[in-house]
């Protein structure tokens, strides 16, 4: 809990005021009291006249006023300290999301991660909006008004100090009893309500296999298990209420009892007493079944904090950056000795020893799981190394200034993605700077994207990504290669697609990609022969290690897992050919 | 109500508990009225002095009213949500079947998107409405109606003022509260979806974000959304708590004007002082309950639109079924002609003048990139989705005379993803007859899972299946149906190609005297199909068998080309 701890702690001065505005609140509770007791004893035993009262009841309209003024900005506070609160935890999460390594803060799960940021910070709010304004007011209020009460009358506020623990106390009984099946059942419900939205996205196949009218039983039957599980926990809640309501109306009948007695009987008790403790008396118990109420959403908020508490202990790490800027452009590049693992005992990469010539053009080529993608990261140093050094044009990987580096990287992924936002703009983004729309047509031609924008009413200006126009996967490839197009980079990495891209993208990438590389240092994780017969230099990894590296025909001679690599490849193709 | 009407017919299936609730509110409401009221009394006879048989049987009274107070706000609690909770089964149920009513390609389109996350919400939150919305008011006006009446028999001015205070507090403050929160919940829904876009923007795209050096650039436009969301959140809650002051600065202004009047009343011996107390009592106690109006503004609004969105009216065409062709039980022929199709909110055509035919018992291959319109040809032929213009036929019949259902269930579909329920392997071949376990057993062997038994659990969604292994299940389920017609959508994508293979030959095998179209993206195993269609763009570019495609090196051949040129 020591997020939600450290947080309140930041606003330590709003406790505070939290705090002194309960005691007045306290206050105005016991004067309002006061005053009533005060006019209805003037006007019922006293007979005083209208207008000697009227002092008494002008003062009371303040004290209302004060109370409820107090009650409010009580109100106000808390809300001011959610706000903060969700404020602060989501750029917290974000920040800590993006210092993690970059494999866990991309790969799948972003959904998840996102529904974290949104509505599990969310659950936060009842902590500071309901609980720590109540549990102050709940603390404060009945200390008051029994400390009042005890200056009053001593018997009655026996009564009270006897009889409210029993709330607490049943409470925790019922708690403690109940605690464990309810989670249980907890777990049961949020499994019911999954089975409608279950049916629902089945529809179509449950309409297509006929058995569309069977699903309605099924619904109406785990609706009502549903039913029966939520009024189970529920019987819990509604028992301690009930178990809360009945020990106050004892106590305050107990206290009733007490003080008639003292009226008529033994008469050692004045009617001003009596009816003033009357009305304080169930003011203790209102607070304290606020306390009650909070506590449950408080509960609920302490889980959601916990949830947000276990991504912020995720390990973080971060690439380091001095302020040097890269030698000579195109780079070249030299491994030694890398190594990477998101776990010491399986390293990802391991002792990694290559040079890449500036200029030249190496393709990396592996089974799938061999590191491929992470290697290609290392060289975008968008992960860091973790033994052995990396070096850009001879300065060491950590010496280079960020800004400075990334001005010359481009990095053309499988599955680039769309910004919501125009085809200009999603372009233009290759640039830090402003950029003409002829610039962008300029781009988009080498890139193959004109008849896509010539054919869209609103052209270059046309909304794509999130909420825009769907693009299909060849369409996003070449989009992505605009983008470095604009960018003019020293430095490609290019993930080269597996399947699924129609032909002019192909045709397209295998142009203009060697277009784009005429000028700059260019390094493929390839799955094509002809990108990797072309590649000045291939690095052949296996299971996290660089086996072989030289020119096609090098390997095909010396390295057997290469031949197979490409050559049971080349051998199903062609006899399917003919 | 008008907006409610179709959440009320659900409601009042459950008469018994809605109208047990009420009275139990009501008694729960009126004994905490009358506890104060007698204990007031009781003080004031008290200090004037009266037998102590009269004081005990009002202190018995009290207690007798306490204790009744307890345990009708328990039976109110426990009727309110009884009701509550199987009026959202009557929902449910109630939308679903409105679903079914519906035309097949609404429905298809009903499940893309988060949609059907949103409807499942909009349930839940209806269970506000029988709890806030509809009932505290009434108990509510009968409490307050009863404590007037009551106050009545001693003094008319003293009753005006809780008719006044009822008035404000049960109409005035919440119709204007009401009126307000439509366009704070427009705003805070409005700001969410923007900061939803920035983190998702920001997740999703953290890699190209990095390298084209905007990452700061989006963390401040998540900032500004983050403080635009929760500022219009705070917002809200203050209007919440201006609200809940508001009631209860109500409260006290009343029971202030009951003791000044009553006060003036016995001054002046229109009143007796003996029953001061009791009024003053009463006018706190009877206000306490008004704090279930200051939140009614909110859930009316909220509930207001998830009624609306759950009981729509609109498109329920009810197609009526009896003029409907059934489809005979023969091999299956289908045809397009100049067929276009363009989904909703889309720029451009998804199939452009589409002609193809496709012979009963005849064995069909679509391949093409994906988004060419491959999976939308099979969706036109299900009739899940219908065509922009031109004919599309099955035995030539046009499909839009066709009943659907018929078509279904001569039909064995395998999509890109196939749904899966909660339950069992056996609960999701979905056997429409009664099958022994051995053809159970043999058809999960033929599908290639024959590591599974019958009765292994399957979670939400096939959650806890592979992507292959969901595909294998999806394929033993269609082997189990008798049909003239497969529609395979990429069935084995996920699958390695030596399982592919088997899998596929399996297929192959079932379907030798059936039509049977299969969309891929991948080249293989095509050598004895028929007839292949290549299409590009949505439209056809190339047709023909295996080898007449690779003779004529036009698209298929460069596909192929490059298919061979990639390392697998």
């Amino acid at each position: 809990m020591s997020l939600l701890k450290d947080l309140v702690k930041q606003q330590r001065q709003k406790l505070m005021i939290l705090t002194i505005i309960s005691v007045m609140l306290a206050a105005t509770i016991v004067v309002q009291a006061y005053l009533i007791v005060q006019i209805i004893y003037e006007i019922f035993l006293n007979n005083a006249t209208f207008h000697s009262i009227l002092p008494h009841l002008g003062f009371l309209a303040f004290v209302m006023l004060l109370r409820t003024l107090t009650n409010h900005i009580n109100g106000r506070i808390g809300i001011q300290m959610t706000t903060q609160a969700k404020r602060v935890f989501r750029v917290k999460i974000l920040d800590h999301l993006s210092k993690q390594p970059l494999e866990r803060s991309t790969q799948g799960q972003s959904g998840k991660k996102v529904s974290m940021i949104l509505d599990v910070v969310e659950e936060v709010d009842g902590y500071f909006s309901q609980y720590l304004p109540k549990n102050i007011q709940a603390l404060t209020i009945p200390l008051v008004l029994l400390i009042v009460i005890f200056t009053q009358n001593v018997t009655s506020g026996l009564i009270i100090l006897i009889t409210a623990p029993f709330i607490p106390l049943f409470m925790a009984l019922i708690g403690i009893k109940t605690k464990k099946k309810s989670e249980e059942q907890l777990n049961e419900l949020s499994a019911f309500s999954g089975q409608f939205l279950d049916s629902l996205k089945g529809l179509t196949t449950l309409k297509l296999f006929g058995r569309a009218e069977n699903e309605v039983g099924k619904i109406e039957a785990s609706s009502i298990r549903f039913r029966e599980a939520t009024m189970g926990v529920l019987a819990v809640a509604f028992t301690s209420s009930f178990m809360m309501e009945l020990i106050s109306m004892l106590s305050v009948g107990l206290i009733a009892l007490e003080l008639s007695l003292g009226l008529i009987i033994f008469e050692n008790i004045a009617f001003t007493t009596a009816f003033f403790i009357l009305l304080l008396a169930p003011e203790f118990f209102v607070a304290l079944k606020d306390l009650s109420s909070a506590f449950h959403t408080g509960r609920e908020s302490m889980t959601a904090a916990k949830k947000i508490e276990e991504v912020l202990a995720e390990p973080t790490e971060q690439i380091t950056w001095g302020n040097q800027s890269i030698e000579s452009l195109p780079p070249s590049i030299t491994l030694e000795e890398v190594s990477f693992y998101y776990d010491e005992d399986h390293p990802t990469l391991q002792n990694l020893n290559a040079t890449i010539e500036a200029n030249s053009h190496v393709a990396i080529v592996g089974k799938s799981g061999a590191g491929k993608t992470t290697l290609l990261n290392i060289f975008t140093r968008m992960l860091p190394v973790h033994t052995g050094q990396l070096f850009i044009s001879g300065t060491p990987q950590n010496q280079l200034n960020e800004d400075e580096w990334f001005k010359h990287v481009s990095y053309i992924t499988q599955h680039p993605y769309i910004f919501a936002g125009t085809i200009y703009d999603n372009i233009a983004m290759g640039k830090n700077r402003h950029v003409t729309k002829e610039e962008v047509m300029q781009a988009a031609k080498w890139s193959g994207l004109t008849d896509l924008i010539l054919s869209l009413e609103e052209g270059i200006d046309t909304l794509v990504g999130e909420g825009g126009r769907g693009l299909s996967g060849g369409e996003k490839q070449r989009l992505a290669l605009a983008r470095a197009f604009i960018k003019k980079p020293s430095l490609i990495l290019f993930d080269e697609p597996t399947t699924g891209l129609d032909l002019k993208t192909e045709q397209t990438l295998k142009q203009s990609i060697n277009e784009l590389a005429k000028n700059a240092t260019m390094i493929t994780v390839a799955h094509r022969l002809h990108t990797i017969k072309q590649a000045d230099q291939i690095l052949l990894l296996d299971q996290g290690q660089l086996l072989a590296k030289g020119t096609h025909e090098e390997l095909l001679k010396k390295e057997p897992t290469y031949r197979e690599l490409v050559g049971v490849n080349q051998k199903t193709g062609g006899m399917r050919h003919e | 109500m008008n907006d409610f009407s179709g959440i009320m017919k659900q409601l009042m299936k459950e008469k018994r508990d809605v109208i047990l609730t009420i009275i139990l509110g009501f008694i729960a409401g009126i004994a905490a009225v009358g506890l104060f009221a007698a204990s007031g009394y009781l003080l004031s006879q008290a200090a004037l002095g009266v037998p102590i048989y009269a004081l005990t049987i009002v202190i018995a009274l009290v207690k007798l009213l306490g204790f009744t107070r307890a345990i009708t706000r328990y039976g109110e609690r426990y009727f309110s949500h009884r009701a509550t909770f199987t009026m959202l089964s009557h929902i449910r149920v109630t939308f679903f079947k409105n679903l079914l009513k519906r035309s097949p390609a609404t429905m298809h389109r009903f499940r893309s998107g988060d949609l059907l996350s949103r409807i499942v919400a909009d349930v839940e939150s209806l269970q506000n409405f029988f709890l806030r919305i509809f009932y505290p008011p009434i108990v509510l006006a009968l409490i307050f109606l009863s404590t007037i009446l009551f106050t009545m028999f001693f003094s008319v001015w003293i009753a005006i003022l809780l008719v006044v205070g009822m008035i404000l507090s049960m109409t005035v403050l919440p119709a204007f509260f009401a009126a307000r929160q439509r366009q704070i919940d427009q705003n805070i829904h409005k700001q969410r979806s923007d900061l939803s876009e920035q983190v998702t923007e920001y997740l999703f795209g953290f890699r190209d974000l990095k390298v084209h050096q905007q990452l700061i650039k989006q963390e401040e436009q998540f900032k500004r959304a983050n403080d635009q969301y929760v500022e219009a959140q705070g917002f809200n809650q203050q209007q919440d708590l201006t609200s809940q002051t508001l009631d209860g600065l109500i409260g006290l202004l009343i029971a202030w004007l009951v003791l000044a009047v009553g006060g003036y009343l016995i001054s002046t011996d229109q009143l007796n002082g003996v029953f001061l107390a009791m009024f003053m009592l009463i006018t706190l106690t009877v206000f306490e309950n008004t704090g279930a109006m200051s939140v009614f503004p909110q859930y009316w609004e909220d509930n207001k639109q998830a009624a609306a969105r759950i009981f729509s009216k609109e498109d329920q065409s009810n197609q009526s079924s009896h003029n409907l062709i059934n489809l005979s039980e023969t091999p299956i022929e289908i045809s397009f002609e100049n067929v276009r199709f363009i989904y909703p909110n889309e720029p451009r055509l998804a199939l452009q003048d589409l002609n193809l035919l496709i012979k009963p018992g005849s064995k069909t291959a679509i391949v093409g990139a994906s988004g060419s319109g491959k999976s939308t040809i099979l969706q036109l032929i299900l009739a899940l989705e219908q065509a922009k213009s031109g004919a599309v036929q099955i035995n030539g019949h046009p499909i839009e005379a066709i009943n659907p259902e018929s078509i279904w269930k001569q039909t064995n579909t395998v999509l890109q993803e196939s749904h899966f329920f909660h339950g069992t392997i056996r609960e999701n071949l979905l056997p429409l007859r009664e099958l022994s376990e051995n053809q159970l057993a043999e058809a999960l062997l033929q599908a290639g899972l024959e590591g599974f038994s019958l009765d292994d659990p399957v979670y939400e969604a096939g959650a806890n299946l592979s992507g292959g292994e969901k595909q294998r299940l999806a394929i033993a389920r269609a082997l189990l149906r008798k049909a003239n017609l497969w529609l395979l959508d990429e069935p084995t994508s996920s699958l390695d190609g030596i399982t592919s293979k088997q899998v596929m030959d399996s297929i192959f095998t079932a379907a030798e005297f059936n039509t049977l179209i299969y969309v891929s993206h991948n080249l293989k195993g095509l050598e004895d199909m028929d007839q292949i269609i290549v299409l590009d763009r949505g439209q056809i570019v190339e047709s023909g068998t295996y080898s007449e495609l690779i003779n004529q090196r036009g698209h298929f051949y460069q596909l192929k080309q490059i298919e061979k040129d990639t390392l697998t």
